[in-house]
């Protein structure tokens, strides 16, 4: 293995007395496409601007391709392919014009590639960028991310203007352009279904923590609902960590993680049970509902069931 | 080969691919020593990850449904038709068990659930006439 792509150790951070990020702890290999999953006001774009040394943390170390981008912006910069949030840009200057004015900040810039991102994405090159709609803007955005062919790609929610056919296309420039060609890509992203073919691995971050991170695939058969009577809940016992529990009648729904070890429990009990596929947005919620303020994650996420059946 | 994918089921990505093309080689639609789209031009044209695909492609291979020679691709397999009835074999019964089970809870008994299958299979086979009188109407 080489350097980590991207890497985050014990990242603290506050803004006044409201705690960001909480010991944040993970790492992107190189060449991997990486979903960073979280609910509004988990910390994503907050942990996306310390990336690109944009904000300072607290506490902790960050690296992105083995640089400190607190000490060199530039060089993380030059490297790294960056679509904010809220990219604001020049509104006076045409579309054609920042392409143009883009490109000598970067020396690998490849103005064919721009030109033909901007029609893929169907941006008008003649327009001014004040009269862009919120969808265009974003599609700008990231031509300008993408245009100097970088290492590393950081788009902070790159769905939020594209519509499904764009997300398709999209989707399929990050796999043959991208992935295809051995880079790294981490984003943010809200519409789960649409990562899950895409991404190798997804982190989960609530309350500025990451509560899960895993390969998209493991993560599907790790997490799963178990359907069983209240009655035969209590010879789950101390098998599980139970992340949802939801009661219904004399059913009880519990969403498991390392569900084979609890489903193997149960065949060798006799207990009877339904085990339930979950697709990813009803593992994610499993994840970052029911966990609260006063309570880390760590404990919510082996809650015990004994007793309480 | 024509594939499709449904984003957010519960079925995972691999599975849906990896069941599309069993059935395509048990079904005989794929035929053995047919060339299969590479793994780059698959994951293109489904929007999926190359690596999801090529794990899909090894376990075919695996399941000795595909082979890939060395420097031209992968192909089906010879046989692959009747070692894919084989493997549909395993997940029908799996598929079959879960409906017994859903069946048993409700009441029905071994009988009961054998008339439900011969109704089904009925029905399959009426459609199956219906379709058939329509087309040499027509």
């Amino acid at each position: 293995m080489g350097v980590p792509a991207i890497e985050l150790q014990a990242v603290d951070k506050s803004f006044r007395k409201n705690r960001v990020l909480r010991g944040t702890t993970f790492q992107v290999e190189a060449g991997c496409t990486f979903a960073f999953l979280g609910r509004n006001g988990a910390g994503k774009t907050a942990a996306i601007r310390m990336l690109m040394g944009l904000l300072s943390c607290d506490d902790g170390v960050i690296r992105v391709l083995g640089l400190d981008p607190q000490v060199d912006p530039i060089g993380v910069r030059s490297r790294v392919g960056y679509l904010a949030e809220d990219q604001t840009m020049y509104g006076w200057m045409r579309c054609e014009e920042i392409l143009r004015f883009m490109a000598p900040f970067y020396a690998t810039w490849d103005h064919q590639l721009a030109l033909r991102y901007a029609r893929d994405f169907e941006v008008p090159l003649q327009e001014k960028i004040k009269h862009l709609s919120k969808g265009q803007n974003v599609r700008l955005g990231l031509v300008l991310a993408l245009a100097h062919r970088p290492e590393l790609v950081i788009l902070d929610d790159p769905a939020l203007g594209l519509d499904s056919i764009m997300r398709k296309q999209f989707n399929r420039d990050l796999i043959t352009h991208l992935q295809g060609e051995g880079r790294t890509v981490f984003y943010s992203f809200h519409l789960l279904y649409e990562v899950e073919p895409v991404a190798d691995e997804v982190a989960i971050l609530d309350q500025g923590r990451i509560v899960r991170q895993s390969e998209t695939e493991a993560l599907r058969s790790d997490v799963k609902q178990i359907v069983l009577s209240r009655e035969a809940a209590v010879a789950v016992g101390e098998t599980a960590s139970v992340l949802q529990r939801r009661e219904e009648g004399r059913e009880l729904a519990l969403v498991v993680d390392k569900a084979q070890v609890v489903i193997d429990h149960l065949r060798r009990e006799g207990v009877e049970h339904r085990v339930v596929d979950l697709n990813l947005d009803e593992i994610f919620e499993a994840y970052v509902t029911g966990t609260n303020e006063a309570e880390p994650p760590e404990v919510a996420a082996t809650q015990r069931i004994a007793g309480e059946a | 080969m024509i594939l499709r994918i449904e984003k957010g089921s519960a079925v995972p990505i691999s599975s849906q691919i990896f069941q599309q093309i069993a059935m395509l080689c048990a079904s005989g639609r794929l035929k053995p020593g047919e060339r299969l789209p590479s793994v780059r031009e698959l994951a293109r044209e489904l929007a999926v990850n190359q690596n999801t695909i090529l794990r899909v492609y090894e376990r075919l291979v695996r399941d000795e449904l595909l082979e890939m020679r060395h420097g031209q691709g992968t192909f089906v397999a010879a046989h692959a038709d009747t070692t894919g009835l084989a493997a549909h074999r395993t997940r029908l019964i799996e598929e079959l068990r879960q409906w017994a089970s859903q069946g048993l809870a409700l009441g029905l008994e071994a009988e009961g659930l054998h008339e439900l299958m011969d109704e089904a299979l009925r029905q399959l086979q009426s459609s199956a006439t219906t379709e058939k009188t329509k087309k040499e109407v027509s």
